[in-house]
C-alpha cells in the first residue's frame, strides 16, 4: 500500500515493528555470516532498524519492505567492511572451478547430494566464506532468504543479467567450496577425491583459514 | 536488444556438425542452469533447454549440483533475533524523532490534512524530544541500551530536586526501610497512583513512603545490573511545582540534574512526578527513562 501525504500515521511504530520484526532472524543469520561474532552481526542489524526507521516515511511501496530493508542491511554491512577493516578471506576461484569442473567430470552427482545434504551449518557457513561477496550475496539472498532474481537485482542494484550470472557462477563454485568441507567420514569415494584437488577442508573465515588469492 | 533470460534466442540455428558452434551454445546453456533450476527462466527458453538436457549428461550433472546445493542452502536455519536485541532495536527507535517524509505531491485535502498530522507529529516528537543517540558510536555499541543525552542542570536553590537527593543520600547511608511486598502499603499512603517501572532490566526490591519537602512521596529502590536505583514518585503540583523541573521538561520532555556525584533524571508520569536516582551519570538513568517510554507504548498495544 502506498503511503502518500498520511504521514507520520498514527501507530507508525506498530506499522514499523509489524513490516521488519518478522524479518529480524533471516537479516541476523545474513549479517552472521558477514560478521566475526554474533554481537557485531547484532550492531550490524540494530543500525539497519534505525536506518530503516529514518527513511520509513519514504518506503512507498510496503509489499517491497522486505527488499527494501535488505538493502539497508547491505549497506550497513559495507560500512561495517570499511570501518572494521573486515574482508572476506577468499579462496582461489580457479581452485573452486576446478573441484567443480572435477565434481561434475565425473559420476559423483548423486553422492553430491548426500554429502551436501550432510554438511553441518559451520561447514556451509565456511565454504559461502569462501566465495567472493558479490557471488556469496546473490546465492544466499535467493537460496536462504528466498528472493526472486528481480529483488536481488533490486537488492544489489545490478542487472537481472547479472542476477542470473552470478546465481549460476556462485553455485558452481559453492559446489567445489562444500566438497572440501565435507564430513571426515571416509566414506564418500569420489566426492574425496575431487576434495583433495581443492586442498581438503579450511578452517572457517575469520580465524585464520582459507588460502589467499 | 537480447533479454537476459533468452540469450539463446540471439543465436543462430546451429549445424550439428559444427562443433565449436555446438560447444558455445552448450556453454551458454550452462550458463543458465542456475536460472533454470530456480524456474526464471521464459517458457521459450525452459523448451529449449530441455531439449539440450535429454543428450547432454555433463549438463545434467550440473543441474543437479545447482538442485542440490538450493536444497541444502534452503535448510539453514534462520539466527534467532533475542527479546533483547528487539527491546534494544525498539529502545533505539523510540528515542528518534519520526521520521518526516520528503515533499509528496499535492493531492484534493492535502493541506487540510497535513495540518492535523503535522501537529499530531508535534506532539509524538515532542514525547522523543532532547533525546538523541550518540550516533557517532551507535553502530558498534556493546551495551543493550540506548544512551540518551540531556543537558544536566545543576540543582542549585531547586526545593524538590535538593530534597529528593537528599533524602537519597540518608538512605544510601542505611538498610533499604521497604521491602518489595510493601507496594500495596505506600499505594495506600499516597495520593497518586504508583506503578513500579517496568523496564525488564529493573527488578523491584524495596517499596516505602518519603516525606519530599513536608509532603508524602513513594520510594521504590530496584536493582539493576550491578546497581540500585531509587525512583521518588511525587505528585503532580509538587512536580510541577518546580520551575526548574517545569522548564526543562517543557524543552526536553525530561530533565537531568547532578549534585555531588549523584545524578537523576525526572520526567511526568500520567499523573505524577518520576525523578530517578543512582550513583550513576544521568545518561545511563535517562535509558531507563527511554525504556519506560518503549514498555508503556508496549503495554498500550501501539508499540
Amino acid at each position: 500500500m502506498p503511503q502518500t501525504a498520511d504521514w507520520p500515521h498514527p501507530d507508525a511504530y506498530a506499522r514499523f515493528d509489524a513490516l521488519v520484526l518478522p524479518h529480524l532472524d533471516r537479516m541476523l543469520a545474513f549479517a552472521r555470516r558477514r560478521t566475526d561474532s554474533t554481537a557485531d552481526a547484532e550492531d550490524v542489524l540494530q543500525e539497519t532498524c534505525v536506518r530503516a526507521w529514518q527513511g520509513f516515511a519514504e518506503l512507498r511501496d510496503q509489499a517491497q519492505a522486505r527488499a527494501w530493508l535488505y538493502r539497508i542491511l547491505r549497506t550497513v554491512l559495507v560500512d561495517a567492511y570499511e570501518k572494521l577493516g573486515r574482508r572476506r578471506r577468499l579462496v582461489s576461484i580457479t581452485r573452486l572451478e576446478d573441484a567443480h569442473e572435477e565434481l561434475v567430470g565425473g559420476d559423483a552427482d548423486a553422492l553430491f547430494d548426500e554429502v551436501v545434504a550432510r554438511l553441518s551449518s559451520e561447514a556451509v557457513h565456511a565454504a559461502l566464506g569462501e566465495l567472493p561477496e558479490d557471488f556469496a550475496a546473490a546465492v544466499e539472498l535467493h537460496d536462504i532468504d528466498g528472493f526472486k532474481y528481480h529483488e536481488i537485482a533490486d537488492i544489489l542494484a545490478i542487472p537481472i543479467g547479472t542476477v542470473m550470472s552470478r546465481i549460476s557462477r556462485g553455485r558452481r563454485l559453492l559446489a567445489g567450496a562444500m566438497t572440501a568441507h565435507r564430513p571426515r567420514t571416509g566414506e564418500l569415494g569420489t566426492v574425496s577425491r575431487v576434495a583433495g584437488a581443492t586442498g581438503g577442508r579450511r578452517p572457517p573465515r575469520g580465524r585464520g583459514g582459507g588460502a589467499p588469492r | 536488444m537480447t533479454d537476459p533470460r533468452n540469450p539463446l534466442a540471439a543465436l543462430p540455428a546451429v549445424d550439428p556438425s559444427d562443433a565449436a558452434a555446438l560447444e558455445a551454445r552448450h556453454q551458454l546453456i550452462v550458463g543458465l542452469l542456475g536460472a533454470y533450476a530456480d524456474a526464471e527462466l521464459p517458457a521459450e527458453t525452459v523448451s529449449q533447454l530441455d531439449a539440450h538436457l535429454v543428450g547432454c549428461a555433463s549438463c545434467r550433472r550440473e543441474l543437479a549440483v545447482h538442485h542440490a546445493v538450493r536444497r541444502r542452502l534452503a535448510a539453514e536455519p534462520p539466527a534467532a533475533a533475542e527479546p533483547a536485541l528487539q527491546r534494544r532495536i525498539r529502545a533505539a527507535i523510540a528515542a528518534m524523532p519520526v521520521p518526516a517524509p520528503s515533499p509528496a505531491p499535492a493531492i484534493p485535502g492535502w493541506r487540510r490534512h497535513a495540518v492535523a498530522l503535522a501537529a499530531g507529529a508535534v506532539v509524538v516528537a515532542a514525547l522523543v524530544a532532547a533525546t538523541f543517540l550518540a550516533t557517532p558510536e551507535l553502530p558498534w555499541r556493546r551495551a543493550t541500551e540506548v544512551h540518551v543525552a540531556l543537558p544536566v542542570t545543576p540543582v542549585g536553590s531547586d526545593a524538590l530536586l535538593g530534597d529528593v537527593l537528599a533524602d537519597y543520600r540518608r538512605i544510601a547511608a542505611l538498610d533499604l526501610p521497604g521491602r518489595a511486598r510493601d507496594l500495596d502499603a505506600v499505594r495506600a499512603a499516597v495520593p497518586f497512583p504508583v506503578e513500579p517501572l517496568r523496564v525488564p532490566e529493573l527488578r523491584l526490591l524495596a517499596a516505602w513512603t518519603a516525606d519530599i519537602g513536608g509532603e508524602p512521596a513513594a520510594a521504590l529502590a530496584y536493582r539493576w545490573d550491578e546497581h540500585v536505583v531509587v525512583q521518588y514518585l511525587v505528585a503532580e503540583a509538587r512536580f510541577f511545582g518546580s520551575p526548574t523541573v517545569r522548564a526543562r521538561v517543557a524543552a526536553h520532555g525530561a530533565l537531568a540534574a547532578r549534585q555531588d556525584g549523584t545524578e537523576l533524571v525526572a520526567w511526568p508520569t500520567a499523573s505524577a512526578g518520576s525523578l530517578l536516582v543512582g550513583d550513576l551519570p544521568a545518561a545511563r538513568l535517562a535509558t531507563i527513562w527511554t525504556a519506560q517510554r518503549v514498555a508503556e507504548r508496549g503495554a498500550g498495544g501501539a508499540h
